[in-house]
């Protein structure tokens, strides 16, 4: 019951993924990082399989910097997400595969615009105004298709954001412990604060 | 007059003996009254398993029987009385078995109940709910409340658990005595009462649109076109719903019908209108 | 991927019981010994008109791969006098297992005439159908294996009727239904040609402008028509339909049987 979410406006990208830390019948750990970050304008929000997650995260992001090394210069979003959608394609044919969800959020400085990527396990990617992971996506496209727009401003890209963690809370039978909320912007990637105090029920 | 006569008459056969032939005894039951409660079982000793067998499509595609399923129902209550809607979609595996099912069904005037799982699950004993709804109405003259309705059909249900029956409804009224009740039934037998349920494959995505906005202190208006547009929701994002909204308000005075509407020119009219839905593109990427 | 079929003779033995068990999807065979079900082919296709509706089905009979006769009827009368089921305005077309399809034929029959015995009159339609509806219910936990159509004439504004089923007895009241073996071949048709889905007006082509064509009730040669392009289509692309077509009109002077030859490969 991983919860992964990502939603683009008018200049930013927002992406917020789960808390919990679940093994079996435990919760682990409460604050669990499901994101990490690949260059200055590009993060990668992951779910799956425990183990091969942070392995195949671990794994992009020290080859995305090592490109930004060598090169001085950042793979822009879309690149990132076709270097990321090769990798998983050949580990997808390998011996072992990861089995890793993904939701690649980024700003392009030079188009000036967000993006963001909706990648799978089976090496499908495609670019997206809004996307979600899991049992999210059973609860989040439908008010997402309704109340999001393009050229939607933060604030509001926020606003939608918290009625999709509303109604997670609401009807999730699981606690997935809030979400941490990145944002990716022309100024870089910064963590944005969530609160997670208010109880919601269900009508 | 000559029905009534004929019903409660015996046939004259009945005393001609051999009477517990089987052919006589399928005469007999040709002619009882038809929403009677004796099945057909198969000559085996499990039965539910044999039926799961031949017709749990989930479980196994390739079952020779496949029986249509698959939906997406909603009701609530608000300040003007219940919305029920429904979209109007069969499936049979990925056959798209019909596209006009009419899944509200009138028990009577103040009444309604939804259909989901089972087609013929939920229509027969929706039926046989109406018939007992009305023989309440006989002997106790007055109208039956939703929680009583609600429970005969639970109470049903539940004698049959685990034979196989697949019903998720919801039994939705305005009486006197409770004013607007609305109560979840489903095939394990759970009766619950709410102010807001979804039912079927597509619930999460109706719940997604009508959680976000429901408000008890909604008008008219607002309520209609917020249960609308929850069933859009879950026709677009599920594939097992689709065809048309049929929509129904429940007041005081009885139900009124708001129409049964095409999903696809709506979901033009509020993509074009309103620019929702931005994830469908006309582009190729 | 079509797969020419070739040598099924030479490694199973012809019968239909041979394909019979079902495989589950670990590919072992499911536990049941008890397979009371075969699949006999063939499709059915109902249309209702102004006046009248027609009812049609090929009548190939199969078992697997082999053809058991070349004219099994799948089109019952029902009601009537005496065996011819004369007078009979009501039409009941069943595919899938033709031994479930004549039992439940029978039990119909015999419901409809001891109403006629009781009441001094012909049943409705309507009440038939929902009789029809109860019949399948009643085996809900051994359901007959059938697809079933029924037709007639709607006593009240003398339109065709048309009510078609599931297994297990939901049913519908319906303009065209397509059932069978050949039902997603024949039923997108019928979508296009009698309901007109997906047809605009012309005039208008995008946008706000598109105008849904209004489905008008259809005149009999045209009907028939559609209903032999409908089949002859159908032997082309399916191989349990073939033969010959039997369709039965019905109106309110009765019941019109025609018979039209189909390939016979």
């Amino acid at each position: 019951m991983e919860v992964l979410l990502g939603i683009t406006g008018k200049d930013f990208c927002i992406v917020a993924a789960s808390k919990a830390a679940m093994r079996g019948a435990s919760i682990l750990k409460a604050n669990d990082d499901k994101t990490r970050t690949l260059n200055k304008n590009t993060l990668m929000a992951f779910s799956g399989e425990p183990g091969d997650t942070v392995q195949f995260a671990e794994y992009i992001q020290a080859n995305i910097q090592l490109y930004s090394m060598r090169n001085s210069s950042d793979l822009s979003p879309f690149e990132v997400s076709s270097f990321v959608r090769a990798e998983l394609a050949k580990s997808l044919r390998s011996r072992s595969p990861y089995t890793v969800n993904l939701l690649l959020g980024g700003y392009d400085s030079i188009k000036q615009k967000p993006e963001l990527y909706w990648i799978d396990y089976l090496a499908s990617s495609a670019p997206v105004p809004y996307a979600a992971h899991g049992y999210a996506q059973y609860y989040c496209l439908s008010i997402l298709d309704k109340h999001h727009h393009p050229d939607i401003s933060f604030e509001q890209g926020m606003k939608i954001l918290r009625m999709c963690t509303d109604e997670l809370k609401r009807r999730l039978p699981i606690d997935f412990k809030g979400v941490n909320v990145k944002i990716i912007d022309k100024d870089g990637i910064r963590e944005e604060p969530y609160s997670d105090d208010k109880q919601v029920y269900a009508p | 007059m000559n029905a009534l006569v004929s019903r409660y008459s015996q046939p004259a056969y009945q005393h001609e003996g051999h009477s517990d032939n089987d052919t006589q005894k399928q005469l007999a039951l040709d002619v009882a009254p038809s929403l009677s409660l004796n099945f057909a079982l198969p000559p085996i000793a499990s039965t539910a398993s044999w039926l799961r067998a031949m017709t749990d499509d989930h479980a196994n595609p390739n079952v020779p029987i496949k029986l249509a399923h698959g939906t997406t129902t909603l009701a609530f209550r608000f300040k003007g009385g219940i919305i029920v809607a429904t979209d109007s979609r069969a499936t049979a595996g990925n056959w798209i078995a019909s596209q006009t099912v009419k899944k509200v069904i009138e028990i009577n005037s103040c009444l309604l109940g939804t259909m989901a799982g089972g087609a013929a699950d939920c229509q027969y004993w929706l039926a046989y709910l109406g018939m007992q709804c009305r023989l309440h109405e006989l002997r106790h003259k007055r109208r039956i409340s939703v929680a009583a309705a609600s429970k005969i059909l639970a109470n049903l249900v539940y004698s049959y658990k685990g034979m196989g029956l697949s019903m998720g409804t919801m039994c939705a009224g305005v009486t006197p005595m409770e004013g607007p009740a609305l109560y979840y039934v489903d095939n394990d037998g759970t009766r619950l009462a709410g102010n807001l349920f979804c039912v079927g494959s597509g619930q999460t995505f109706a719940y997604g649109v009508l959680d976000a906005e429901y408000k008890y202190d909604m008008e008219e208006d607002e309520a209609l076109e917020l249960g609308r547009r929850s069933i859009l929701a879950a026709t677009h994002r599920d594939a097992y719903s689709g065809g048309f909204v049929n929509l129904y308000h429940i007041k005081e005075e009885g139900w009124v019908r708001h129409g049964f509407n095409d999903t696809n020119p709506l979901f033009w009219k509020y993509k074009l209108e309103k620019g929702e839905f931005s994830n469908v593109t006309s582009q190729l990427v | 991927m079509a797969a020419l079929s070739h040598h099924h003779l030479s490694s199973t033995a012809p019968f239909a019981f041979q394909q019979a068990p079902p495989q589950n999807h670990s590919g072992e065979p499911t536990q049941h010994a008890f397979y009371p079900y075969t699949d006999n082919g063939g499709s059915t296709l109902g249309i209702s008109g102004k006046t009248f509706t027609v009812i049609a089905g090929d009548t190939r009979s199969t078992s697997g791969y082999n053809i058991n006769t070349r004219y099994a009827p799948k089109l019952y009368p029902i009601g009537g006098q005496g065996p011819t089921h004369k007078g009979s305005k009501i039409v009941l077309s069943v595919v899938g297992f033709a031994a479930d399809g004549r039992a439940l034929q029978e039990r119909l029959d015999t419901v409809v005439k001891m109403y006629r015995y009781q009441h001094g009159c012909e049943i409705s339609v309507k009440a038939c159908a929902q009789r029809l509806s109860h019949i399948l219910y009643n085996k809900r936990f051994f359901p007959y294996y059938v697809q079933a159509i029924l037709g007639g004439i709607d006593e009240e504004t003398g339109e065709g009727a048309l009510y078609s089923y599931d297994p297990v007895g939901s049913y519908e009241r319906e303009y065209c239904r397509a059932a069978g073996a050949a039902a997603s071949l024949i039923m997108p048709f019928l979508d296009n040609q009698v309901n007109l889905k997906n047809q605009y007006e012309p005039a208008a082509v995008s946008g706000f402008d598109k105008k849904q064509l209004v489905p008008q009730p259809l005149e009999r040669p045209q009907v028939e028509e559609l209903v032999r392009d409908a089949f002859t289509s159908a032997v082309e692309r399916h191989i349990e339909v073939g033969d010959g077509l039997q369709m039965m009109f019905i109106t309110k002077e009765g019941i019109e049987e025609v018979y039209f030859p189909l390939k016979k490969d």
